[in-house]
């Protein structure tokens, strides 16, 4: 199945899992970071909001690396949609047009609401697909699994709900 | 250091783009058992990454020298409850924290409203810590819920 960004054809799975451990561990041996991007969203936070919670140390701390790197991110997407074909904004979003129709004001009342569950959902749990899914699996923590676990099962009934049986 | 967190975080974006971790038909197909893609690519990074922490962690050194320092994550009810809404939201945005930047810089403009949302989300969490606490034995608030 192609890409949704250009039509590209996506690396192979095991590459891109190489790729990711690879630099996962180099995050750790080299910065001695272990790897999570949702405390990301709480290092935005900590921008404006002035409460306990967003001025702990810890937090504080963390902003100096996960900054640069959440931005390496918008980074590495633009570059892929660069050299991929061009950069151009788009409202494309494959399987959602087709099946769910919404136009442009419902796609982003949808996302806002996915967004909310994400952002309060992952602060909840401690982490998301990379610091529990790919960190805290593989230092074999046992609240990563517990989170993985769970995370996996909110996706698939969400997604089964959505696809089996409201637009189906 | 900043420009090697940089480089860091865009080559992890890269690979988040060309692999189909960022690409709402490969999520919903991975939710779907329809895909394998993604199932693979985190099977891979995990059987991949759990050596190399071992090794890491082992050694005790990081390439400067420092001692190795990991910060485990608390286990509490946050983890399945939380788990659960992330678990939807990742579902509905066909996205999740990573690929939510990764999507901004491919220019899909949608993904600005999950951002959005996931700024508010996080942000209602931080202004409701002490009073969620209890509910979900959450450990004091200076320590968190953990950095992932």
């Amino acid at each position: 199945m192609p890409l949704i960004l250009h039509g590209l054809q996506p690396l192979h799975w095991a590459a891109a899992g190489a790729a990711l451990a690879a630099l996962t561990l180099g995050l750790l041996f080299v910065g001695n970071r272990r790897l999570g991007i949702s405390t990301g969203f709480e290092d935005v936070c900590s921008l404006v909001l002035r409460q306990t919670y967003f001025r702990r140390d810890s937090l504080l701390a963390s902003r100096r690396w996960r900054m640069p790197f959440v931005v390496g991110l918008v980074l590495g997407g633009f570059l892929s949609a660069a050299a991929g074909g061009g950069w151009a904004p788009t409202w494309a979003l494959g399987m959602f047009d087709q099946a769910v129709g919404f136009g442009p004001t419902g796609k982003l009342a949808w996302m806002f609401a996915g967004g909310l569950f994400i952002g309060f959902g992952t602060r909840l749990a401690g982490g998301c697909t990379s610091g529990h899914g790919i960190f805290g699996m593989s230092n074999l923590e046992l609240p990563s699994l517990v989170t993985t676990v769970s995370f996996m099962a909110g996706g698939i009934v969400t997604t089964q709900l959505v696809y089996r049986v409201i637009v189906n | 250091m900043s420009f090697f967190y940089l480089l860091l975080g865009t080559a992890f974006g890269f690979v988040l783009s060309r692999s189909g971790a960022a690409d709402y038909n490969y999520i919903q197909g991975m939710f779907l058992f329809e895909e394998f893609q993604l199932y693979g690519i985190i099977g891979s990074a995990v059987a991949l990454t759990a050596p190399g922490i071992w090794l890491i962690r082992r050694h005790g050194r990081t390439l400067e020298g420092r001692p190795v320092e990991v910060e485990t994550k608390p286990l509490n009810r946050g983890n399945v409850a939380g788990g659960l809404l992330f678990g939807v939201g990742w579902s509905m945005a066909g996205m999740c924290p990573g690929p939510i930047f990764v999507n901004i810089g491919e220019g899909k403009i949608s993904a600005l409203a999950a951002l959005a949302g996931a700024l508010i989300g996080a942000g209602a969490f931080g202004t409701l810590y002490t009073r969620l606490q209890r509910a979900f034995r959450l450990p004091p608030i200076a320590v968190g819920t953990g950095q992932g």
